[in-house]
């Protein structure tokens, strides 16, 4: 690991501040990722700023009855917090699907939101990589490809997003919470995560001084009736090979409004919009089920060893629906 | 020469035919990291011990040189070599025999150092611990070895016969030994079956260090960190078992390290050091975390528990007792970090059927794949827990209703 400074800010200003003097610096939050990527060498960051010490690990209620999630609530912590157990039971299993108890006591709610692709080419810095080395190059388009990304990539990264929580997120509409010098900004979820394009060094669309304080959950009665079904390698402690976060409103027989976001597909937690309103005026049935995992991986593209993900996505989404209805 | 007698074989066994020792020297120097240009060089086999002041472990003030006239062995121990393991015990037994009349000297600041002068097997040999001078490094500044692990074998004429030197992360083993001497095609002169015995015997011995005098690390981007002190080293108190460790460390220490490197906690393993084997976890304000993942100096403040922490007095955190009682390992090597995962998963309320405890315990790996055992420790030891639990609620509330009554 290389040298760095540690700063350990007073305020949540005080650390905007920190980032503001020192761009080369990076907040620390678990670390369960940060640690990892800089014992790899991939992150070097000159100094870290731990912010895990700043008045952020609050859940409150917000005024529409949703939930403010403080970006320092840890992963295990949400996933227990009994209003999310009833009121948003995909969050509470997206996040329990991740990860180890170990890494979940540790893990931050705001630093799962960046944690970085976990594409080996990525993580090995002996490969050309685009994100971790702009214009190097891809060795995943032709290499061992089996957990990369088969819809929204680009010629210069087909890697994938390894968060189960943003997938659940993503069905909720959740609005992350930033500050920065400049003031405060809320960002839907959708549009925090980028398409790699031909920058795909860039995560998110986070400037390099803000920092992410709170998550917010809106009110949304359907989203009792949701769930988190992940497919990967072994039975727990897996990242992703295709998950699916689903909330169905389906009365009568009839599908009212339905979310479908999907994981491990995409450089980003992927919402099927189109494949929610085909679905609307359906009914709650296999058929149509299907007919809107069609749509969602309508446009999917596969690699050498990563095909076998669109038959596996379409019927993660079936499942996952047919649980719901 | 003092190895004459029945040491001869031990002799020949390292003694090169320019009449150095060179076998010991030559299967050490590939992995000793001695290239960095400011360093002194380590005192040479075939040159005069330095001479230095210490105090035995009856607390007599001695001088190396007090010991001319027999051989000695001066090692400069890790803390993770454990005297309490009868095994590496025995490594030094086996090689004092080779060498008639040959005294330990032991370097190392811990207490726990001093089983080493009572655990012999024939009542011949003892080993003097010189305790507390790992914390003033005139020894190891003297021998040239300063953050490096390093044994030497002096004779009775005070002349260094032997030696392994090696940076603080390599850890000599027996396969490294043979290994070497399989690739010289079996002709490294004069050495028999017992000579390789003893051979390797020695070099196992050289599971030495001196962490605590350490230096900054000539290069910073090697593994040296845990031990490096730069700087920009700062001064952290690291609250661990109910003791408080001040300790100098750099920012990109590990908890894990430490532990294991800094204060000589050891039972906290390090496994993958990447936060996928749980190996190293420990708690931190009673939950559950990855050591190695966690920087040293986030958790300063923190009440930290470690596998030592467990044990209340002699007795055995039931779960540890169970552990031994269900078999729930084999090598052992996850087995603290099974264990400290094991009791927060029980705390948890994770614990409730053999499914769950599965689940739970994911973030724990064990290469032996003693997982039923485990399995069954913890469904074990949660029903002791709360029987005892139980147990003590009837205590609690007995003397309560003689109250009442008599009230």
């Amino acid at each position: 690991m290389q040298p760095f400074d540690y700063i350990r800010p007073s305020s949540i200003e005080d650390a905007v501040r920190e980032k503001a003097r020192n761009p080369a610096a990076q907040f620390l939050g678990g670390g369960t990722n940060l640690v990892d990527l800089m014992k790899y060498d991939v992150a070097r960051p000159a100094a870290l700023i731990d912010v895990t010490h700043l008045p952020m690990d609050r859940i409150e209620v917000n005024p529409d009855g949703g939930l403010r999630i403080g970006a320092l609530v840890r992963n295990s912590d949400l996933a227990e917090y009994p209003r999310v157990v009833r009121d948003y039971p995909v969050l509470s299993q997206a996040l329990l699907a991740g990860a180890s108890p170990q890494l979940r006591n540790m893990a931050t709610s705001g630093g799962n939101l960046l944690q970085r692709t976990r594409c080996y080419y990525f993580y090995d810095v002996a490969f050309a990589c685009n994100k971790r080395e702009p214009g190097s190059g891809c060795s995943a388009l032709a290499g061992q490809n089996r957990i990369h990304a088969i819809l929204g990539q680009s010629p210069a990264c087909i890697a994938t997003h390894p968060s189960d929580m943003a997938v659940a997120l993503a069905a909720l509409d959740a609005v992350v919470q930033v500050v920065g010098p400049q003031g405060k900004r809320a960002i839907p979820i959708l549009e925090l995560h980028r398409l790699p394009g031909d920058t795909p060094q860039t995560d998110t669309t986070l400037r390099n001084d803000e920092l992410i304080t709170a998550i917010d959950l809106p009110a949304l009665p359907m989203a009792a009736k949701s769930h988190y079904l992940k497919v990967r390698d072994r039975a727990s402690y897996a990242f992703a090979l295709v998950s699916v976060a689903v909330a169905l409103d389906a009365q009568g027989g009839t599908v009212r409004e339905a979310r479908i976001a999907l994981g491990g597909v995409a450089h980003k937690p992927w919402r099927a919009l189109e494949a929610e309103r085909t679905l609307v005026g359906q009914g709650a049935s296999e058929t149509s089920f299907r007919a809107a995992a069609e749509t969602a991986l309508r446009d999917a593209k596969g690699y050498e060893h990563n095909t076998f993900k669109i038959e596996l996505a379409k019927r993660t989404i079936v499942r996952a629906l047919t649980t719901m209805a | 020469m003092q190895f004459d007698t029945e040491g001869a074989d031990f002799e020949n066994a390292t003694r090169a035919d320019d009449g150095s020792w060179q076998l010991g020297e030559s299967l050490a120097s590939p992995n000793s990291n001695l290239s960095h240009g400011s360093q002194p060089e380590p005192i040479g086999v075939g040159t005069a011990a330095p001479d230095f002041a210490f105090a035995a472990a009856d607390g007599r003030r001695l001088r190396l040189h007090d010991f001319r006239g027999q051989p000695v062995l001066l090692a400069f121990f890790p803390p993770d070599w454990d005297p309490a393991r009868a095994h590496q015990l025995s490594l030094y037994n086996q090689i004092l025999q080779r060498v008639p009349g040959g005294q330990v000297l032991g370097i190392a600041q811990d207490e726990f150092w001093c089983e080493i002068s009572v655990e012999d097997e024939d009542d011949a040999l003892h080993y003097p611990l010189l305790q507390g001078l790992s914390s003033n490094d005139e020894a190891a500044q003297r021998f040239g070895i300063e953050g490096v692990q390093a044994v030497f074998l002096i004779d009775g004429e005070g002349i260094v016969r032997w030696r392994h030197v090696g940076d603080a992360s390599v850890r000599p083993v027996v396969d490294q030994l043979w290994a070497t001497i399989s690739a010289s095609g079996g002709t490294a002169p004069r050495i028999s079956r017992r000579n390789f015995l003893v051979a390797s015997l020695a070099v196992c011995v050289a599971f030495a260090l001196h962490p605590r005098v350490s230096r900054a690390a000539g290069d910073p981007s090697t593994s040296g960190a845990a031990n490096a002190v730069s700087p920009e080293s700062r001064s952290v108190v690291l609250n661990i078992n109910g003791t408080d460790y001040p300790t100098l460390i750099e920012p990109r220490v590990t908890l894990l390290d430490a532990l294991r490197e800094r204060i000589g906690l050891i039972g906290t393993k390090k496994g993958c050091d990447h936060g996928q084997c749980g190996a190293c976890t420990v708690h931190v304000d009673g939950r559950r975390v990855n050591a190695c993942l966690t920087l040293a100096m986030q958790v300063e403040g923190a009440k930290i528990v470690t596998i030592e922490g467990l044990v209340n007095g002699r007795q055995l955190h039931p779960v540890q007792a169970a552990f031994i009682k269900h078999d729930g390992f084999q090598c052992g090597y996850c087995t603290p970090g099974q264990i400290m995962s094991a009791v927060s998963c029980i705390a948890e309320g994770h614990a409730g059927s053999d499914s769950e405890v599965r689940e739970w315990m994911s973030g724990n790996l064990c290469r032996c794949g003693a997982y039923n055992g485990i399995v069954e420790s913890v469904r074990d030891a949660k029903a002791l827990m709360a029987g005892a639990h139980a147990a003590e609620q009837t205590a609690i509330d007995a003397p309560q209703s003689a109250v009442v009554r008599t009230a």
